[in-house]
Order: C-alpha cells, then structure tokens, then sequence
C-alpha cells in the first residue's frame, strides 16, 4: 500500500517529469523561465491548480458524464485559476506582472488536463492529490532547471543574485525566444541521452 | 555548322588508346563455350548432343518464341559438354562447349552470297533471323524483331549509333573505318526490311577517322547521311541518340518506333552485310581488349571465346589487375574469373588497374546537385536513391524511378562516391515487387 | 591465374576524380584572397580570429563524433570551410572567444545535431552568425575602420543613418578593394570576386545563385535607392552581399539542387536582402535573407524537380 503511494508521488518528479519525459506544458516552460524566481512561482501555481483540481475532479469522477467530460474539466481547472490569479495580483502583484497573461493560460496547461483525464478520472481521491502534488513540483524542478541555465548566460544572475562577475558577456539570446528554445531542446536531449543509456545498460 | 546533343551528360576521360589499331584476328580457342541464350528474349532448345559432331555456322540452338534468335557453332569440332557455366552477368547459364578441331569447316547450310536486290523485305528479315543477328552494341534485341515494328507504326528512318560513347571501347570505330562497305551492305538491307528511304549514321565528330572514311563512300549512296554529334557520354544511349539526330523524345514507357524512328548499332549493320556477303550466319564480331593489358586492341573474335584465353593472346596482364569489366568501364559487368565465355552481345572487356577501380571513401551526400546537372533523363538521383535506401516506393514512383537508363553518369560524377546505380536498380526492384504484388 | 582478388561492384567501375574532400579545401582555397585582404586590412587578429574560429569548429566535429561513437570525418574539410566562413563574418575589434563559441554552436548544433554533413538546415557559418548577433549585440556591431582600426561604421550603417550626402558615404572605388568598415572577409570585393569566379571556372558553384542573388539587389537597388545606378553599385559592394551570394548562399546543402530552383533561390535571397536594407530596421540584410531561403529552399527544389526525358503530357 506504501509503495503505490509513494510510487504516485515521486512518479511526476523524475520518471514521468511533465516536461522532461512527458513534454507536456512547453508553452509556458518556454515563456517563464528566463528567470528562476519566475519559474519557482509557476511552478507553485501549478502544482497548487493541478492538486486542487486533480482532487476535484477525482471526487466527482463518478458524475461526471463521460461525454462531457472535458469542458468539466476546464471548468474545474478554471475555478482554481482564477483563485490563484486574484490571489497573486493581490499579495504578490509584481510577479503577477512579470508571468502576465501566463496565468489565465495554466487552464489550458497540457499537463493539468492530461493528469486529470488520464489519472484524476480514474483514481482515487488520495492518490489523485498526490499525483497533482508529484507533477507539480516535478514541474516546478524542471522550469528551475531550465531557468537556470537562461538566467545566469543570459542575465548573469540566479534567483535575482549576481553570479557571475561584473565582465562575464551576458548571451542576450538566452533570455530571448530562440535562447529558450535552444536550452529546452539542448536539456532534453541530455535527459534523453541519460535515459536511453540506463534502458540500453 | 552547329552540332547536335542533348541536355546533361558527362565528359568521362575518352582513353580511346586502341583507336588507330588495325583488327587482326583473335587466336581461335580449343574450347569455344556458346551460350543458349546470347540474346534479349526466351533462351534457345539445344539441336545437338554430347559427342554430337558440329560445323562452323551450324545451328545448334533453335529459337521457337518471336522474341528470340537462334546460336550457331563458331568453330568446327565436337560437343565436349552442354550444361551450366558461369556467364558475364555472375549468374550461372547453360551452354554448349565445343571442342575445336582446327578445320573450319562449314556447315553444308551455309549458301554463300546473297544478292540484296533479289531479296524482299521478308526475305531480309528471315534471313537476319536465321543467321542469328543481335544487336551488337551490347543489349542484343533479336534484330529480326526490330527489322519488323507493330504494323500501326509508320517508320520514317533508320538511326545507325556508330557513337560508341564508351572510354576504351574501338571495335565499332573499327567496323566503320575499316569494314565500311560490308557496313553499308548492312545498312542498305535494314533501310529496304523497313522499307525507309533515309539512313543517318550518328558519329561524335572526335572518332579518329571516322568521318572521313564515311564521306568517301556516303557520296554515292542515296539517303546515308552523317551526322556529326558533341562528343558527350553517354550519347550512345538509344532516346539520347535519336533526340540529338531528329529532336523528338521517345515517350517515357514508349519505344522508338513510337517516334518513327528504328536504331541500330553499325556493328550490327555489318553482321547482317557480312551474312549477306559469305552466307555464314552470326559466329563471329569485332571486340576491344583495353586496358592494362601488354597488347590492348581490336580483334575477330569467334563468339564463345573465354576471356582468359583472349587474356593469353594479348599477352596476360600489364600489372596487377584492379577489374575485368566486359563492355565498357561506365556500364559493363565486372567478373570474379577469367573462365567466361564472350558471347555475340559483348564488344570487349577492359582491364582496370586498382587504383582506377577503387570506388574511393564515401561520405554523405552533400546534395552538390551535380548528378541532376548529369543525369540525360532529367532525372533527380540523390533524392531517388534516398527513396530507395528507405524502400519509400512512393517517392520512387512519383520521381519516375522507371525511367533511368542506367547510364552510370551519376554515379560517375558524384563527389560523395555514392552508389548511385546501385540504389538506382534497388529502387527500380522496389517499385517492380510492389507492382507485381499490386498485380496478384 | 584465378587467385587474383578481383574488384566486383555495380558499374560505373570508374569515376570522376571529384572527391567532397577537394571540394571543400578548394572552396577554401578559393577565400584565401579575401581571407588574406581581411589580415591585411586589419592585422594579425583578423587572421587570430580565423584560426580560432576553425580550430574551435574542427575541435568540436572531432570531440562530438568521438564522444557519439561515430566516424570522425573531420578530414572532409567541411568543419574548417564553416570555421573560416565563420571567423570572416566577426569584426576584428570583437572579442577573441566569440568565434570560438559561434564554432561551436555551428558545428555541434546547425550541423551535428541534425545529421551531420549533408543534412543541416541552414548554412552554419551563417546561423551561428545570426546567433551571436542575437546573443552578443554589441560586441558584433564593433566595427573599424581598416589599417588604422579606428572605431568606425560600416557604409551600410552610414547609409541606414539616413546621411544622402554623398560627402561621407565612401567612395566606390574604396569599397570595391576593400577600404572600408566590415567583417573581416567581407569588405574586399575584389578579393571575393576572384575567388568566386575561380569557383565558377572550376564547376564547383552554379553561377545562377550569385549571378541571380547580386543581379537582383544591382536591379531593385538601382530603381528603388536615391541615386539610380550609384546605388545600384553601392548595395552590390556594400555589407556582405558578396561573401554571402559567392561563399554562403551557393553552400550545397542549403540550396536547391535543380536549375530553375537556384534561379529562384537566388532572385529571393536579393528580395529579401533589399528588403531589409531598405525598409527593415537592420542596416544590413544578407544574413536573415540566405537563412530564410536556406529554410524554404526543400520546397523550392520539390517544386522545381525538371520534366523528365519522354514525359507524356497528359490531355
């Protein structure tokens, strides 16, 4: 019994990481993580959305029409993200700034509808939280990571601290669209390398 | 005067190093190997037995189907064996071997000179047929067969390829400087089969020779004209031939008569002159022994001859020998020994050093694009021989596939040494095996 | 006599002495007067620039092939025609590492990452160009001028600036030998022009890309700049039309194999280059416009493919 539910909880932080291994959620992956601090947020917004609405969702599984099923979903999903986005304009209104439209965008978030229709509707409550609470911070990690390769050639700094000396030639690029594309594509291809060599050893 | 061509080709080096040697005669063998099927059609029914023996000129193979000639003993002697050998295409194929006894005899069949002018059209036909005459310029159609086009093609004129696009190849320049009358015999026996009043004999004006032992004697014939053409491989190729001489394209799928147009190689021209000169039918034909050999040149060559004793009379290899590729370097068939018997379709073999043969070090494609610059068919290889390395037949049919020659220009120019012909053929085997598949 | 080892392979048994290894180093060879006029003009860190710049490229095939277990083909020469290609599109007064890092982008992520020789998508040299402007904008706008190597701006900057006065535009002349502010290969058309018809004699480049490319920008120049044919000449000699329509544009792998497809190729790299000099915000235009056609130039050829012999039209 301990095993299935710690199995669900670290599933979503390295074994099927959403971004790394399910590549899901690459749209905001792409567009937040030019700054770890952005990242670390969006990652806790989605991993609060992503419990909530998995535990939702869950609960109701068993009403909920099959047919219907999606546009509940972003029902639910929409209520949670419309909590967090009063929340974050109201105490933290200058990083609701900084990730703008990003937010009303975590409904449509890949990875929050495939947990919930390929787990949450299938699953029990406990196991469906844990599963959001697994994705989620597995998410969070990943846009940190990617962040921080962004951040520190591309600003110079992590999490808001200079790192780098005063004459290190920050790469503008990393903190632009291409650069971001580049990091992700060059993170991923890492992981894959990593993976395939464990599944060939 | 503007010459003629088509569009693409490529400048191989010409090593025409035999171009001003006389034909002397190939020391006859002990042991001549015919082949039962030395001809494009259905393989022919032996007509002798072992220990049986034979006549020089004897028919010892009929040939029952329209597409198909008939083989003929090439020297005078005893049937040693009838069975399989290995052949010039790698494959094994069944022959007959005869052991030579040194008299020549002739057949009682052979009827000696024939006037042209007392024969009909079916006359001519019948006996190109029986003398067993194949296109000499290496693909050996049954002529008789291209002497008699569907009755719905009109014919408009005979096209003689005396082009012989082909580094090392002579025997053909030869045929025309030397042989010329018995070449225009042939000739005016093909115009009068197919009842046509014009002849054009292609030449590439860098023949040594050619065109000024033709002009003599084209004076006075009516309606053999020389066309001079660029010097440019692989201007031999049949559609490319009659494209530069009339402008038309033969139809992709299609043949030439479809255009009104018969080709023939001149060496063919003097087989059927030479039939028609001593009545002895098809046993032997002019062939090049090139390369690095100590006697290179052009020989009479009693068909069913081995290479390795042609190997023996130019006296053996200058060197280690790299290959031996029997027609020419760009399309001819390299052999893994010397025991191979030469049949009526090979104009010679040539011996290619090592370093001359070395396909080199392949890298990728590097997508130069000169093998679409080379290809005569306007053809695209480096994206068909993609499609044929991922079996995607598709691709290949839509990028016509079908219709490569197999001229070998791609090949040859591509920097990367890609197999180019190679994934040609593959590609080509694809489409056929879907087709037939398809078909079922 | 049958124990010989003999060669058996599909024909053609003989082939044309043209190997990818030549064509590279003679492609080369074909810069070394532009490459030479760059270290004339600018020093001996023009020439430190290139080296770097072909090393880094070189070290990284040689690194990255090892390191994927696959063969080290570093001998072809395409790695040091990129890295040289490379190292003339940086000015001089730019930093010494910045070639060495846009090597390695070119090599490891526009070349290797995609499939190796044959199979990038754009040309390196040029992507990896595009990616250190982006990158380090200032450091790759440092323009000199030459011999002196006073801070200057390159004639096209000049003429973006909006300056018509003639007075400071350089001289024509001046910029055909190379007098001028700009990459460290690009500022000698005369040097380019030598090597590039080298290349054209030789059959190695298809004179319909840079013939179509430097026709099209001469033409559109000439009708739609201030001073009629002047200006015409100007945008031919100014900026790197003409390393970009004889080196970069005619790159193999980027550009379409079938003749009508280079045509059209090379009028749309003009297109876009006049494009963006005159009405885009960049002064100068050739790198986007040669990687733009780069990107549509698969389509092109499929589009191109020529009719084959015997086609049958269909009624």
């Amino acid at each position: 019994m301990n095993n299935k539910y710690l199995k669900t909880l670290t599933n979503g932080l390295v074994t099927e990481n959403p971004l790394f291994r399910l590549v899901l959620g690459t749209c905001p992956s792409l567009a937040v993580t030019s700054a770890v601090e952005n990242g670390f947020w969006m990652g806790i917004l989605v991993t609060f959305v992503l419990t909530c609405s998995n535990v939702l969702i869950s609960m109701l599984r068993k009403v909920i029409p099959a047919k219907i099923r999606i546009p509940c979903f972003i029902v639910i999903i929409a209520t949670f993200v419309t909590i967090v986005d009063l929340v974050m304009e109201a105490y933290l209104p200058a990083m609701h700034k900084t990730l703008g439209i990003f937010i009303p965008l975590i409904v449509v978030n890949c990875i929050i509808l495939a947990r919930a229709e390929s787990f949450a509707s299938k699953n029990n409550v406990v196991l469906s939280a844990l599963d959001g609470v697994g994705m989620g911070l597995g998410f969070m990690g990943a846009l940190m990571i990617v962040a921080t390769f962004r951040e520190i050639l591309g600003n110079g700094t992590f999490f808001g601290f200079h790192v780098m000396g005063e004459g290190f030639p920050v790469a503008k690029i990393m903190v632009q669209a291409p650069g971001a594309f580049l990091t992700l594509g060059l993170v991923l291809g890492a992981i894959n390398l990593v993976a395939n060599h464990k599944k060939a050893a | 005067m503007r010459l003629k061509t088509f569009r693409g080709g490529i400048h191989p080096p010409k090593n025409k190093f035999t171009a001003l040697d006389a034909i002397r005669p190939m020391t006859v063998p002990q042991l001549v190997v015919i082949p039962l099927q030395q001809h494009v059609g259905a393989p022919c029914q032996p007509l002798v037995k072992v220990g049986d023996l034979v006549k020089m000129g004897q028919k010892i193979g009929e040939a029952k189907a329209f597409v198909s000639a008939p083989v003929h003993a090439s020297v005078s002697g005893k049937v040693k064996a009838i069975g399989l050998v290995d052949g010039t295409l790698g494959k094994k194929i069944m022959a007959i071997t005869i052991e030579n006894d040194y008299q020549d005899t002739p057949d009682e069949s052979i009827s000696g000179q024939k006037n042209l002018d007392n024969m009909t059209p079916d006359d001519i036909r019948n006996m190109v047929r029986e003398a067993g005459i194949v296109g000499l310029g290496g693909a050996g159609f049954p002529t008789s067969v291209k002497l008699s086009p569907p009755a719905d093609k009109k014919i408009e004129m005979l096209i003689m390829n005396g082009v012989e696009c082909e580094p090392y190849l002579t025997c053909d320049q030869r045929v025309i400087i030397e042989e010329t009358d018995t070449m225009i015999l042939g000739i005016r026996a093909m115009m009068k089969a197919l009842g046509v009043n014009h002849a054009y004999i292609g030449i590439k004006i860098t023949m040594e020779g050619a065109i000024e032992a033709l002009h003599e004697k084209i004076l006075n014939e009516k309606g053999i004209d020389v066309v001079p053409l660029v010097p440019k491989y692989p201007q031999g190729e049949e559609r490319q031939l009659i494209y530069a001489v009339t402008g038309r394209e033969v139809p992709s799928g299609g043949l030439p008569h479809d255009v009104g147009v018969v080709v023939a190689n001149v060496a063919t021209a003097w087989a059927i002159g030479r039939t028609l000169q001593t009545g002895m039918p098809l046993i032997e034909r002019i062939m090049t022994v090139g390369g690095a050999v100590q006697n290179p040149g052009n020989f009479t060559v009693r068909v069913g001859t081995k290479i390795e004793d042609m190997m023996m009379a130019v006296g053996g290899y200058s060197g280690t020998p790299g290959s031996i590729i029997v027609g020419g370097p760009l399309t001819g068939f390299a052999q893994f020994h010397t025991n191979i018997p030469l049949t009526k379709q090979n104009n010679g073999f040539v011996v290619l050093t090592k370093e001359q043969a070395e396909p080199g070090e392949m890298t990728d494609c590097i997508h130069c694009g000169l093998c679409v610059q080379a290809c005569p068919c306007r053809l695209v290889p480096h994206q068909l021989s993609k499609y044929a390395k991922n079996g995607d037949t598709a691709g290949l049919e839509q990028f016509n596939i079908l219709d490569c020659r197999e001229c070998s220009s791609c090949a040859y120019v591509c920097p990367a040494k890609i197999p180019l012909l190679h994934y040609m053929r593959v590609g080509k085997n694809y489409v056929m095996a879907k087709r037939a598949e398809q078909k079922k | 006599m049958d124990e010989m080892k003999l060669i058996v392979q599909a024909p053609p048994h003989i082939r044309s002495p043209l190997t990818t290894k030549k064509i590279m180093f003679t492609v080369v060879l074909a810069l070394i007067p532009a490459a030479s006029a760059g270290v004339v003009f600018f020093g001996m860190r023009a020439l430190l620039h290139m080296v770097l710049s072909i090393a880094a490229a070189v070290l990284t095939e040689f690194v990255l092939q090892r390191l994927l277990r696959k063969k080290v083909t570093i001998a072809d020469g395409s790695a040091v025609l990129t890295g040289l290609l490379l190292g003339m599109n940086l000015p001089v007064a730019a930093p010494l590492w910045i070639g060495v890092v846009g090597s390695i982008f070119a090599i490891s992520i526009v070349k290797q990452a995609f499939g190796g020789l044959g199979q990038n998508f754009m040309n390196p040299a040029l992507a990896a160009r595009a990616m250190l402007m982006a990158a380090w904008p200032n450091q790759m706008v440092q323009w000199v001028t030459p011999l002196d190597a006073i801070a200057t701006a390159t004639p096209l900057a000049i003429a973006k600036a909006g300056i018509p006065d003639t007075a400071t535009l350089p001289l024509l002349w001046d910029m055909f030998i190379g007098f001028i502010g700009g990459s460290i290969g690009e500022t000698s058309a005369l040097a380019l022009l030598v090597g590039g018809i080298y290349l054209i004699y030789k059959e190695l480049i298809d004179y319909r890309i840079p013939l179509a490319y430097l026709g099209t920008v001469f033409i559109l120049a000439s009708i739609f700049g201030a001073d009629g044919l002047n200006s015409g000449l100007f945008h031919l000699l100014a900026g790197g039309v003409m390393i970009g329509a004889i080196f970069m544009a005619t790159d193999y792998v980027t550009s379409p194999s079938t003749a009508t497809g280079r045509w059209i190729y090379g009028i749309g790299c003009g297109l876009i280059t006049i494009m963006i000099r005159f009405w885009g915000s960049y002064p100068e235009g050739v790198s986007f416009s040669i990687l733009l056609m780069n990107i549509v130039a698969p389509l092109i050829e499929r589009f191109t493919i020529p009719r084959k012999f015997g086609e049958v039209k269909k009624k």
